[in-house]
C-alpha cells in the first residue's frame, strides 16, 4: 500500500477511513476508550516504553484544573526519524490519535511539541490541524459532539533536552527547558502544574488502530505486554537505511538483513546500538532477539526510539565512544552537576585519547566517571549516556587499548 | 510521625523533608543548591542519601518523610556519591582559594576537608571562564568559581521579584548571566553574596578586607528601620592592642522567621560604618569656645543641679526633653518614670528621622528601631517645638542625634542659644555640637543590652557585642544614675529591675519575659 501519496491531505486520508476511529471513540465513553486501549497493551514509543493506557489512567478527571495533552515531536535521539515521518506522511492519523487521546484523558487543549528543526514537518501538521478545524474535527463539538478540543503547534529551539518530558513543559511554559525534579509527577502537576498526559506521536498515531480494530487485533501484532506494530529508523552501514514498521517482537537480526538489505558488500556487522543513540551498544552475536521492550532490557539494552544505528567493522568505537561523549556533553542542560561536569570531562578524556595522549588508565577512567555520573543525574539524560558510555568500554576494552596504540604511535610520527 | 536517620529516631513533621529533620537533629548532610527560603531545586546532587527500598540514592531536598522510613546519610554507597559528586564540582574549579573572599566559610572547602580527601584525578583542560562580571552596584561574579546552584537566580525570581539573572548556554558553558544590560539594582542585593555558597559572588565592600578566619562576630539588631532585623555584626580587632578597638567588616543577615526571614536590605548591611565612625568617646564640656572633658560623675552632679535648681514641683515647664525612638524600650520606660511625673509629657519631643517610603519586603516607613515600643508606652511622635522650648525652657536634655544638621544653624541653632543649659546623650558626634554645654557620650545597639519592639510588636532583646566606646555609657545605666541623684523614680541597680517594673506597668512587654 502506497502510503505517502497525498495522505497527508484530509480528503485522501478520509477516503481511507480516516477519522472513523475518532468517530468511533467518541461514541464511546472516556473511559472504554481507557479500557480499549490499556487492554492494547500498547507502550510509549518515545523511549522509556511505558505502558499508554496505564499513563493515561494516572489523570484524575474529577479535579477542578484542566487536563492537559502534550504530544511529544522533539524526536532529538540521534539515529531516529519516525516521528518527522509520521507528520509530514501523515498528520491526520497524528491527530486522530491525539483527538481519541484527549477525549479519554478529559484534556481540551493538546500542544504538539515540534523539533525546532523539522520546519517542513511542522508546517505540513499546522496545515492539517487548519484542515481538520475547518471540518468540524477540531475546535468545538467535533464531529458533531459534546467534545471540544484545541491543538496548538509549538516548535522548539534545537535542545535535546526538551524531549525529555519536563523540560519539555518548561519549555512549552515559555522557561529554560531544564528538566523538573519529580516527583510531582506530570500525571499530578505538568503543563503549568495541571494534570498532563505527555505522548510520543508514534504512540498516539497507534489510538486510531486500537479503536478501529479493537485491542485484541492490536496485541495479535505484539508480544505479551507489547501490543502493536512499531516503526524502526535504520541508519549506518546497511543497504536500504529507512524507516520499516515490523511487528513488535520481529527479529532484529532480520531487520538489519532482510527489510534493511543487510551491510554493503564486503563489510560485516561489528555492532549494534538498536533505540537511538544513548541506547547501550549490542554486539553482532547478541542482534538475534527479539525487538521488544522486555527482551532488550534483558540484553542490556533498550528498545529506546526504535532507532538502529548499525556499525560495521571498518568503524572504530573509538569514534563511536567520541561521537557519544560529543554529543552529549553538547546536549547535557548543565542543571545538574554529575551530567554537566562529568560528560564534558568524558568527552574531553575521549578527546586526548584520540589525539595520541593518552594512557591504558584513562579507559578505565572514563569507565569510573561514567559510573559517577550514572543514577545521580537529575534527569535520564547523563543516566543513559553513562550508560551506552559504560557499555561501550566493557565491550570494546580491547579495541580501545590497541587503537590508543595506533593513535600514539601516529602522533609520536607526525 | 517517626523516621529513622542513621541510628537515631527522629520525629518528623509531615510534609517535611529528609534534609530538614536531618539538620535539625544536628545530622549534617552536604547540600548547595538547597536553601529553606525556596523549593528544593535538586541540581547540586550533593545531599544524595540511602533511602531503605529506594533502588538508587535519593535527594535528601526534596524527599518528603514518610511515617517508619529509614534513611542513611553516611553509608559507603552515599559517601561514595558524595565525593564524587564534590569530584565533579572541584574539577573544573579553579582553585584559587589564596585569592578568593569566600575562603574559609565556603561550602566546596568545607566539604571537601569533610566528604572528600581524594586526590585530584581530572586531567584535562579546565574551561576558561570570565573572572570579573560586575552583575551589580557593589557584585562581582566569578563564573570559573560558580558551580550553578543557582541561588542567586532563584532569590531575584522569587525574593524581590526583580529576576535580573538567568542561566544562560548549556552543559559544561552554562553559566550564570543576565539580560543585556540588566544589571542588578535593587535593595536586597547584598544578600547575594551571602547566599552563594561559594565565592562566585562576592561584595566588593567586604573584597580582600580581611581573610574571613580572622573576624569575631556578635549578634545584634539593625537600628536602620521598624522591622529590627536579626543581624551578625563581623569585626576584626585593630592590631594596635592598647586602643583595643575593632574594624567592622560586614554585617549580615541572621536568620530569624518571624522578623526578616534570611534577609537584610541594602541599607542595613552597607551602613555599617553607623557602627564605627564618628562616635563621642569622651565626656565632654563646651565653655567659651573651649572644650573640656570632666568626668562622668561630675556631669551628672552637675545635670542633677542643673534640674534641682528648677525647683521642679509644679513649675516642671522649664525642664525639657528631646528622645528619639533609637531608644531601647527600658531606656523609653526609665526617661517616662523619671521625668513623666516631675516635668508632664508637655515637654518631651519625640524626634525620629523622617519616614521614607517602606518596601514590600522588610523596610518599613519608620527609620528608627523602636517607633512602635515608644508608642506602646506612651509616647507619640512630636517634633520639638523651637518656639516652645526657647521661650520656657531652663534645662535642655536630647537624646540621640535627630537634631544634628539642624542643630548646626539657623532657626534651631538660634533656639538652642537661648537655652541655659543643653545636655546632648549621642553616640556619634558632628555638626551642631557647640550648640550644646555639655556632650555626654553613650551607647548604640551594638554596646548594650535592651529590647526594641517592632513594627509589628514583636519584641526583640539583644546583648551587647563589645564594650561601649571610650567613656560611652548605655543611656539606661545613665538614667539610672540620674533618677538616683534626682531622687525620682525608684530605686532601680539593673535592666532586670527595669524590665520588671515595666512588665508589670505595661503589659505588653509582659509577654517578652514569659
Amino acid at each position: 500500500m502506497d502510503l505517502t501519496e497525498h495522505l497527508f491531505e484530509l480528503d485522501v486520508y478520509r477516503g481511507r477511513g480516516g477519522y472513523d476511529a475518532a468517530r468511533k471513540a467518541l461514541g464511546m465513553s472516556p473511559d472504554a476508550v481507557l479500557a480499549e486501549v490499556r487492554e492494547a497493551d500498547l507502550r510509549g514509543r518515545g523511549g522509556a516504553g511505558f505502558p499508554a493506557g496505564v499513563k493515561w489512567g494516572f489523570i484524575s478527571r474529577d479535579g477542578t484544573e484542566p487536563v492537559y495533552l502534550c504530544i511529544n515531536a522533539d524526536e532529538g535521539e540521534p539515529g531516529t526519524f519516525k516521528d518527522r515521518w509520521l507528520i509530514t506522511h501523515d498528520p491526520h492519523l497524528v491527530l486522530e490519535g491525539i483527538i481519541i487521546t484527549a477525549y479519554a484523558v478529559g484534556a481540551h487543549e493538546g500542544f504538539i511539541y515540534v523539533r525546532g528543526e523539522y520546519e517542513a514537518a511542522a508546517l505540513r501538521l499546522q496545515r492539517a490541524i487548519e484542515e481538520a478545524r475547518a471540518s468540524g474535527l477540531l475546535g468545538e463539538r467535533i464531529l458533531g459532539t459534546e467534545f471540544d478540543l484545541e491543538v496548538v503547534v509549538h516548535r522548539g529551539a534545537g535542545a535535546y533536552i526538551c524531549g525529555e518530558e519536563t523540560a519539555l513543559l518548561e519549555s512549552l511554559e515559555g522557561k529554560r527547558g531544564d528538566p523538573r525534579l519529580k516527583p510531582p509527577f506530570p500525571a499530578s502537576a505538568g503543563l503549568f502544574r495541571c494534570p498532563t498526559v505527555i505522548n510520543n506521536v508514534e504512540t498516539v498515531s497507534n489510538i486510531p488502530r486500537i479503536l478501529r480494530d479493537g485491542a485484541r487485533a492490536f496485541r495479535e501484532f505484539g508480544r505479551p505486554g507489547d501490543g502493536g506494530t512499531r516503526l524502526f529508523s535504520v541508519s549506518g552501514a546497511v543497504v536500504k537505511p529507512g524507516l520499516y514498521e515490523v511487528p513488535v517482537g520481529f527479529s532484529l537480526k532480520d531487520l538489519i538483513f532482510h527489510l534493511a538489505g543487510g551491510l554493503p558488500p564486503g563489510r560485516t556487522l561489528k555492532a549494534v546500538i538498536p533505540g537511538g543513540l544513548s541506547a547501550p551498544v549490542l554486539l553482532a552475536e547478541e542482534t538475534d532477539l527479539p525487538l521488544d521492550c522486555d527482551f532488550l532490557s534483558r540484553a542490556g539494552s533498550i528498545i529506546g526510539s526504535g532507532g538502529v544505528i548499525v556499525i560495521d567493522d571498518g568503524t572504530s568505537m573509538l569514534d563511536v565512544l567520541g561521537i557519544i561523549t560529543r554529543f552529549y556533553a553538547h546536549e547535557s542542560c548543565g542543571q545538574c552537576t554529575p551530567c554537566r561536569i562529568g560528560m564534558s570531562w568524558l568527552h574531553k578524556t575521549v578527546l586526548r585519547l584520540v589525539s595520541g595522549n593518552g594512557s591504558r588508565g584513562d579507559i578505565d577512567e572514563i569507565a569510573r566517571v561514567a559510573s559517577a555520573i550514572k543514577g545521580r543525574t537529575l534527569c535520564p539524560l547523563g543516566d543513559s549516556a553513562a550508560l551506552a558510555v559504560l557499555a561501550l568500554i566493557s565491550k570494546f576494552r580491547k579495541e580501545f587499548e590497541s587503537r590508543l596504540e595506533e593513535c600514539q604511535i601516529r602522533s609520536q610520527s607526525s | 510521625m517517626k523516621i529513622r536517620i542513621d541510628d537515631r529516631l527522629l520525629e518528623a513533621a509531615e510534609g517535611s523533608t529528609v534534609l530538614e529533620v536531618a539538620l535539625a537533629a544536628g545530622i549534617d548532610v552536604p547540600h548547595f543548591c538547597f536553601h529553606p527560603a525556596f523549593e528544593p531545586e535538586g541540581s547540586c546532587r550533593m545531599c544524595l542519601v540511602e533511602v531503605e527500598g529506594a533502588p538508587k540514592l535519593e535527594l535528601a531536598c526534596s524527599t518528603r518523610v514518610k511515617d517508619g522510613m529509614s534513611v542513611l546519610t553516611s553509608s559507603p554507597r552515599v559517601l561514595e556519591a558524595r565525593k564524587e559528586v564534590l569530584e565533579f564540582l572541584l574539577a573544573e574549579h579553579p582553585l584559587d582559594c589564596p585569592i578568593c573572599d569566600k575562603a574559609g566559610e565556603c561550602r566546596l572547602q568545607d566539604y571537601y576537608e569533610r566528604y572528600g580527601r581524594f586526590d585530584a584525578r581530572f586531567r584535562e583542560a579546565k574551561e576558561k571562564r570570565e573572572k570579573i562580571v560586575p552583575i551589580g552596584r557593589k557584585l562581582l561574579l566569578d563564573r570559573e568559581r560558580c558551580i550553578l546552584c543557582t541561588r542567586c537566580v532563584r532569590f531575584l525570581r522569587e525574593v524581590t521579584g526583580t529576576g535580573e539573572l538567568g542561566v544562560f548556554e548549556r552543559g559544561a558553558r552554562t553559566e550564570i548571566g543576565f539580560f543585556e544590560d540588566w544589571r542588578i539594582d535593587n535593595a536586597y542585593s547584598g544578600n547575594l553574596a551571602e547566599i552563594c555558597p561559594v565565592g562566585a559572588i562576592t561584595d566588593t565592600d567586604f573584597s580582600f578586607k580581611t581573610r574571613t578566619w580572622f573576624l569575631e562576630r556578635g549578634a545584634s539588631l539593625c537600628p536602620h528601620c521598624g522591622r529590627g532585623c536579626n543581624i551578625d555584626i563581623e569585626f576584626r580587632r585593630t592590631t594596635n592592642r592598647a586602643v583595643a578597638e575593632r574594624r567592622i567588616i560586614r554585617v549580615r543577615a541572621r536568620e530569624n522567621a518571624a522578623v526578616n526571614g534570611y534577609w537584610i536590605c541594602d541599607i542595613g548591611r552597607y551602613s555599617h560604618p553607623y557602627w564605627t565612625e564618628n562616635r563621642s568617646r569622651f565626656v565632654l564640656m563646651n565653655k567659651e569656645a573651649k572644650t573640656v572633658r570632666l568626668s562622668w560623675d561630675k556631669a551628672l552632679i552637675i545635670l542633677s543641679e542643673k534640674i534641682k535648681g528648677l525647683g521642679l514641683r509644679g513649675k516642671g515647664g522649664r525642664l525639657g526633653l528631646i528622645i528619639s525612638s533609637f531608644l531601647t524600650n527600658e531606656e523609653l520606660y526609665l526617661i517616662g518614670r523619671i521625668f513623666k511625673e516631675a516635668v508632664g509629657l508637655g515637654n518631651v519631643w519625640l524626634a525620629d528621622p523622617k519616614p521614607q517610603e517602606a518596601d514590600r519586603l522588610l523596610l518599613t516607613a519608620e527609620r528608627s528601631p523602636n517607633l512602635r515600643g515608644a508608642r506602646e508606652l506612651g509616647f507619640e511622635s512630636r517634633p520639638p517645638d523651637f518656639e516652645e522650648i526657647e521661650k520656657r525652657i531652663q534645662v535642655l536634655l536630647v537624646f540621640g542625634s535627630g537634631l544634628r544638621e539642624a542643630s548646626a544653624s539657623g532657626e534651631v541653632r538660634n533656639a538652642l542659644d537661648r537655652v541655659p543649659a543643653k545636655f546632648l546623650f549621642a553616640a556619634h558626634t558632628g555638626p551642631g555640637d557647640d550648640a550644646f554645654d555639655f556632650l555626654l557620650p553613650v551607647s548604640l545597639i551594638a554596646e548594650k543590652s535592651g529590647s526594641i519592639t517592632n513594627t509589628e510588636g514583636a519584641i526583640q532583646e539583644f546583648q551587647p557585642v563589645w564594650l561601649p566606646m571610650g567613656e560611652a555609657k548605655p543611656e539606661w545605666e545613665v538614667l539610672i544614675a540620674l533618677a538616683r541623684e534626682l531622687g525620682f523614680g525608684e530605686a532601680w541597680t539593673d535592666l532586670t529591675d527595669v524590665r520588671e517594673a515595666m512588665a508589670r506597668e505595661y503589659p505588653f512587654f509582659k509577654k517578652s519575659h514569659e
